[in-house]
């Protein structure tokens, strides 16, 4: 059983290389257990990679990567809740039928699985679509029943790879509520986004990823202090804002 | 594993909704049906002609200079006999007359000539099936029964043939342990793009990533490889029925040989052999095929892939002579235990009686072994390159992630 003080993630060393180009040189860092942790970084700075290399869907090159002290494993007792950055689910299922096929594959009893995605489907204002397949939902409701799939088993970890993108501001705003209520009871969660805005409203903690590194790492506070009280918005132009210029000029 | 009757229900109940899955199970049995409708109103048709033809009452005149026709069969059809060729066909053209048959003096070189009324493309058969009938009936009436009945190729034969001592019938020999073939084949030609496909779906519906870390990926593709052969099965049944219920029902009118199946005969260590080159054979495809699935980046890639595997598989059934006469060639040995072509040579030379011990368990064990190391591979293809959507994978690639 996992101690209440130690961190339910650890990253030591971590390094990633794909065909030989280093996408992650060195990182390290923690996640205390409860607290909502920011993951933030440009495109291409390595974010998606370290959390699926922590999940274990890529293999590292190097470093440790542990979830409650060990390399995740599916069956390894950590309750988790994923939305990946890349979305999509059985396009030619209802609703329902895929909510139910997760909710069991995450352990839930059929029935309870059903009274969970009926909950939620009513919460979000789409029980008349429970019937329908999710293919001829909009791209925004699908995000939504995604969002229900990932936290149907109440996790203890959520980790939520650019959860707002595609969000209108009311959906936004249901998905930072959802974020908030697990939050408050008791699970950890991690936030992967580009939404600074969404950081300085959720986020214990932060860390900024640059050049396969942390470049900050600490506090909302500490790290506004590190880089002399600016808004985080503008500590992300200020770490970024070159390798945008770059990569336009490039373009 | 606990997952596992999760995925095998999702994956089965799923299929059983889809359209695509009842149009095909039903096609196969429809043109089963139409065919054995087909057949059975051609017989019928071909009777009711029969009949009719029996009872044929028409206008003939006939011109038989050489006595071909017995008269008095000529006088039981009421036909007139007549010389002149040119009137009689005058009086068909006139309408006077319905048909007219001239017998040539010498059959052997000349053709028998029937001009008739016209009374629609089928039903004009009778003329000729009548001038026929009329000949056929003289020359019965003439020759001995016996000789009749081997001029028409009507003689029955028994043949009783032995193998060390003991009575065997090779034909019903092979249809047990042959059954193990039937079904490999179906199952492949009918699953075999489904098993092709199914991994590429949750890679192109990017829903991999939640897949992977709900369940293990060795869970999913196991309970998907359960739903395919249940589906198989239920194919199977769909498939079945109708042709048991049209054998038993309509046999007669099929004209279907009856099976007597109690004296097919049942040797144990053939059909177990039989079955166990099956099975091994199956899951080695079914991991192969997976394997394409989680290697390609679509669908529709994988599927180019099907056509080289297919030719792999069946390819040997060319070679069919040379497995039942040449068991002992090099090239039969070759397809024999080569793991790709191994499974038709194996079952069928297997069904036929001439693959040794030796080669039996030999082939055995290497499907065996293959069909371990294809779904490992198929398992590894699909945990680790799954999430490269858009690029086709090499084995090389996979394994190096290893490192």
């Amino acid at each position: 059983m996992a101690q209440a003080d130690t961190p339910i993630i650890s990253i030591e060393h971590f390094k990633m290389t794909f065909g030989g180009k280093t996408v992650i040189s060195d990182l390290s860092f923690e996640v205390k257990r409860g607290e909502v942790f920011g993951f933030l970084g440009s495109n291409g700075s390595g974010k998606t990679t370290t959390i699926r290399a922590l999940l274990g869907i890529y293999q590292p090159s190097g470093g440790k990567l542990h979830i409650n002290g060990k390399p995740f494993a599916v069956d390894g007792g950590t309750k988790l809740g994923y939305l990946p950055e890349e979305r999509g689910l059985y396009k030619k299922e209802s609703v329902l039928d895929v909510m139910l096929y997760f909710g069991q594959l995450k352990g839930l009893s059929k029935d309870e699985a059903r009274k969970r995605s009926l909950a939620y489907l009513e919460r979000v204002k789409l029980t008349d679509k429970a019937n329908t397949q999710l293919e001829k939902l909009s791209g925004g409701q699908q995000q939504k029943i995604q969002l229900g799939i990932t936290v149907m088993n109440d996790p203890d970890l959520l980790i939520l790879d650019e959860p707002t993108k595609g969000f209108d501001p009311v959906n936004r705003r249901l998905l930072m509520d959802i974020i908030e209520e697990h939050q408050k009871a008791g699970a950890t969660v991690i936030f992967v986004t580009h939404q600074m805005e969404e950081v300085e409203r959720l986020c214990d903690r932060i860390i900024l990823l640059k050049d396969g590194t942390a470049h900050a790492y600490g506090s909302v506070a500490d790290v506004k202090k590190k880089f002399g009280g600016l808004s985080l918005d503008d500590i992300f132009i200020k770490v970024y804002g070159d390798e945008n210029a770059a990569a336009e000029e490039s373009n | 594993m606990h997952n596992l009757g999760t995925v095998f229900r999702f994956e089965v109940i799923r299929t059983l909704k889809k359209k695509s899955f009842w149009i095909g199970a039903l096609s196969f049995p429809i043109i089963i049906g139409l065919m054995f409708a087909i057949i059975f109103l051609s017989n019928k048709s071909l009777d009711d002609a029969e009949e009719d033809m029996k009872d044929a009452q028409f206008s003939l005149a006939v011109t038989d200079t050489a006595g071909h026709v017995n008269p008095s069969i000529l006088k039981s059809v009421k036909a007139q006999t007549t010389d002149d060729k040119e009137q009689a066909i005058s009086d068909v053209k006139s309408g006077k007359l319905d048909a007219y048959y001239y017998y040539p003096q010498d059959l052997t070189k000349d053709r028998v000539e029937v001009y008739a009324k016209d009374v629609g493309l089928f039903d004009n058969s009778k003329y000729e099936s009548v001038a026929k009938s009329l000949l056929q009936a003289t020359a019965s009436a003439e020759v001995d029964p016996q000789a009749t009945q081997v001029l028409q190729d009507r003689v029955g034969f028994t043949a009783v043939t032995y193998k060390n001592g003991q009575q065997f019938d090779g034909f019903k020999e092979l249809i047990l342990p042959g059954l193990f073939l039937v079904l490999f084949y179906l199952l492949i030609a009918m699953f075999g793009n489904q098993m092709l496909t199914s991994t590429t779906e949750e890679k192109e519906n990017r829903v991999i990533e939640m897949i992977l870390t709900t369940i293990q990926a060795r869970t999913l593709i196991i309970g998907k490889i359960l739903a395919l052969i249940v589906l198989a099965l239920i194919q199977m049944v769909i498939i079945l029925i109708p042709i048991i219920l049209a054998y038993l029902l309509f046999r007669t009118q099929l004209d279907l040989p009856n099976l007597d199946l109690t004296s097919i005969p049942i040797d144990p260590t053939r059909i177990i052999i039989s079955a166990l080159i099956f099975i091994f054979s199956f899951l080695l495809f079914t991991g192969l095929l997976v394997a394409i699935g989680a290697a390609a980046p679509t669908a529709k890639e994988a599927g180019s892939f099907f056509t080289v595997v297919i030719v792999f598989i069946f390819g040997p059934l060319y070679a069919f002579p040379l497995f039942i006469s040449m068991p002992d060639a090099l090239l039969v040995k070759v397809l024999s235990l080569f793991p790709l072509t191994a499974p038709v040579p194996l079952m069928l030379r297997n069904a036929v009686g001439n693959l040794t011990t030796i080669e039996a368990i030999l082939g055995i064990l290497i499907l065996a072994v293959c069909a371990v190391i294809a779904l490992a591979v198929a398992i590894r293809l699909f945990r680790y390159g799954a999430l490269e959507y858009s690029k086709r994978l090499s084995l090389g690639a996979i394994f190096k992630r290893e490192a």
